[in-house]
């Protein structure tokens, strides 16, 4: 129970190292080599980069709809049992949901292409840990109420049974071309390698209990439920043993499922830069268009059927015969072989959970001349081609976010302005309204020292007041090495 | 001094967002979380006619049956019973005075309780008792050491005449209503 609450102390602080789903500040900041995992279209200027391995883009993000931490855990002397009710049960509805994400890049290399200049390539590895659980409003009142009392009558929604959680790997390899001076376009391709994954999303029936039509109730089960997972059963084994080589089977077996050794899938990403005129500019993106076969360590259980139970009945003198019988025994079977609860490994697919990535940038602040930018190789943005090129510090526009969720699209909504001082430092701030918060305010800073990138891009500041009180927090941080124009 | 600039404002960004403020929590407070939920459910119906009664009476008996009961003695459900009730409802349209009575037996068919009824006779209008356990009524150890119950009607009217009413039957309704800690 102590290591529960510590992980869910942790999950919802979001401490140290975090990141939103929705990575609006490192959106189109294209002077970051990892703006191009959120768009492979996004304008390049580098030569080449290089992430350090392991702590290029780390992130680490928890966010729930509905309550804080601090709604439940405040020292505020209210009875937990009362805030319980209030704030979670009464409060929160179907739509509510926690959730958390987190990324390792394992390592991340692009480099101009020598023949082909206005070609950039990139490749590399991250691991992805993705877990979203909707609040099931109508099970927490039943476990907490009961089907008795005021509850009769009611229609408890088994379909507000809603999760998905998986751990992947993903090896992917983009390609970014310059078609001209307006337009920029790009694709990446991904093989994914699932360690594991756990669904279960289109569940759907009732139970209830009502006057019954011979007794005094009726309970009353129509379920439709599925729990489809893959990968989880051979953990769940090796943490069963529990032996001395337990820790040891574990990272192997993780290590082989990392290495492309579990269940596999293909996808892709696209994006492009669009100038409209020398100071506008548009992008967008689409990501993890893409699936994965599960068909290795799969378990499924269902639960499907109805049944009506009104108790043993005894209806004389059709029934005289049964005086014998186990009565109880018989309903009970009889009630599981209306309702069975099976499992099953049969394989399936599962859909990556698409996002889209748009924007429109207004560029303005004319600095510097064409001839004077290229002296000092300063990475402004610039625009046209040619004798005529426009160099413009200052960027504002907005972004629109999109993610397919198991309950519908998220999004989001951002408004940005950003400042470059030259080479060494830019600065993008955001305000972002999403399902989270409409108070979500960002900053995102670029540090370039020589070939050393640093970059630290912070979410949701505001929340740092009482961060226990947050929606979610999240902040990303990473280093590369990167050659700019030959250096 | 692009190098001093860099590695100051990164020393400053990165202490900036290693702190941050969060009133006090108390997770403990979890201990304290109480979840009772009221469970209902029917348990026994039993109906008869009336031509049954007559035929079936033997001395005074016109059915006797007992059936396994596990539903309170299930572990799960021993260990969280707090408190409750059993709904007992009748209706007699049988011209016959008749007593019902429900016993529950332990495991050992020894008699932990009884409940007995005294229905009268041509009663369309069902009656019903409520039967409380726990801190306010009986003792819930009736229930969760009950393995089985033994039901029995008994016929204390003649075996010839039959009611004037409609389709005459005497119905029994059970359900309980119980109150469990989950935590």
């Amino acid at each position: 129970m102590r290591l529960g609450k510590l992980f869910l102390y942790i999950t919802f602080f979001g401490a140290s190292s975090l990141c939103s789903q929705n990575k609006q500040l490192l959106y189109d900041f294209y002077e970051i080599p990892q703006s191009l995992m959120l768009n492979p279209g996004v304008k390049t200027l580098e030569n080449w980069h290089t992430g350090i391995p392991f702590i290029s883009g780390l992130s680490f993000q928890a966010g729930t709809s509905g309550v804080t931490v601090n709604d439940l855990f405040a020292n505020d002397g209210i009875d937990f049992t009362t805030k319980v009710r209030e704030r979670v049960l009464d409060a929160m509805t179907k739509r509510d949901d926690f959730s958390t994400t987190s990324q390792i890049e394992g390592f991340n290399v692009g480099f101009r292409g020598k023949n082909r200049p206005d070609d950039y390539y990139s490749f590399g590895i991250y691991g992805e840990t993705d877990i979203i659980v909707y609040w099931p409003k109508d099970l927490a009142i039943l476990a907490f109420e009961g089907n008795g009392g005021a509850n009769i009558g009611r229609n408890f929604d088994l379909g507000d049974l809603s999760l998905r959680g998986e751990m992947v790997n993903v090896f992917h390899f983009g390609v970014n071309r310059k078609i001209s001076n307006t337009l920029t376009i790009g694709g990446r391709a991904k093989v994914y390698s699932s360690i594991f994954e756990f669904k279960s999303t289109k569940n759907s029936g009732t139970f209830a209990t009502t006057q019954g039509q011979d007794n005094i109730y009726a309970n009353t089960i129509i379920a439709d439920m599925e729990l489809q997972t893959s990968g989880v059963e051979g953990i769940l084994d090796i943490l069963e043993e529990d032996t001395s080589t337990t820790q040891k089977d574990l990272a192997s077996l993780f290590a082989k499922r990392v290495l492309l050794g579990g269940n596999l899938g293909l996808g892709f990403d696209a994006g492009f830069t669009y100038n409209l005129n020398p100071q506008t500019t548009v992008t967008g993106s689409v990501l993890d268009v893409g699936f994965i076969y599960h068909s290795k360590d799969i378990k499924n259980y269902t639960l499907k059927g109805t049944a009506t139970n009104e108790g043993i009945d005894i209806i004389l003198p059709e029934d005289i015969t049964n005086l014998g019988v186990d009565l109880w025994q018989e309903l009970v079977d009889e009630i599981e072989e209306s309702v069975p609860f099976d499992d099953n490994d049969k394989g399936f697919i599962s859909v990556r959970p698409i996002k889209i990535y748009g924007s429109i940038r207004y560029n303005f602040g004319q600095a510097q001349t064409s001839a004077s930018s290229k002296d000092c190789n300063c990475l402004i943005n610039t625009v046209g081609g040619g004798q005529n090129e426009d160099f413009y510090r200052n960027s504002v526009g907005g972004q629109l976010f999109l993610i397919k969720r198991p309950r519908g699209i998220q999004a989001a909504l951002t408004g940005f302005y950003q400042k470059r001082f030259g080479r060494a430092f830019s600065l993008k701030t955001t305000y972002t309204v999403d399902k989270y918060s409409l108070s979500n305010i960002g900053l995102g800073l670029n540090l370039q020292a020589g070939p050393v990138n640093f970059y630290i891009l912070g979410d949701n500041l505001l929340s740092y007041q009482n961060i226990a009180d947050s929606h979610y927090a999240s902040l990303q941080f990473g280093f590369n090495i990167i050659s700019w124009n030959g250096n | 001094m692009k190098r001093l600039l860099f590695f100051n404002l990164l020393a400053l960004t990165v202490f900036a967002t290693s702190t941050s403020c969060s009133e006090e929590q108390d997770f403990d407070q979890f201990d304290d979380l109480s979840v009772t939920p009221t469970i209902a459910s029917s348990i026994f119906y039993l109906e008869s006619d009336e031509q049954f009664i007559n035929t079936a009476t033997v001395v005074t008996d016109f059915y006797s049956q007992t059936f396994n009961f596990d539903a309170f003695n299930e572990q799960f459900v021993a260990e969280r019973l707090l408190e409750g009730m059993i709904i007992y409802e009748f209706e007699n349209t049988t011209s016959k005075q008749l007593n019902i009575t429900v016993e529950f037996l332990d495991e050992t068919n020894g008699i932990l309780d009884t409940e007995n009824f005294d229905v009268d006779p041509n009663m369309p209008e069902s009656f019903s008792r409520e039967v409380t356990y726990g801190p306010s009524g009986k003792n819930l150890n009736i229930l969760t050491n009950t393995s089985s119950l033994r039901v029995t009607g008994r016929n204390l009217s003649d075996t010839t005449s039959v009611s004037s009413l409609p389709e005459p039957k005497i119905i029994m309704k059970s359900a309980a209503e119980f109150l469990f800690r989950l935590k």
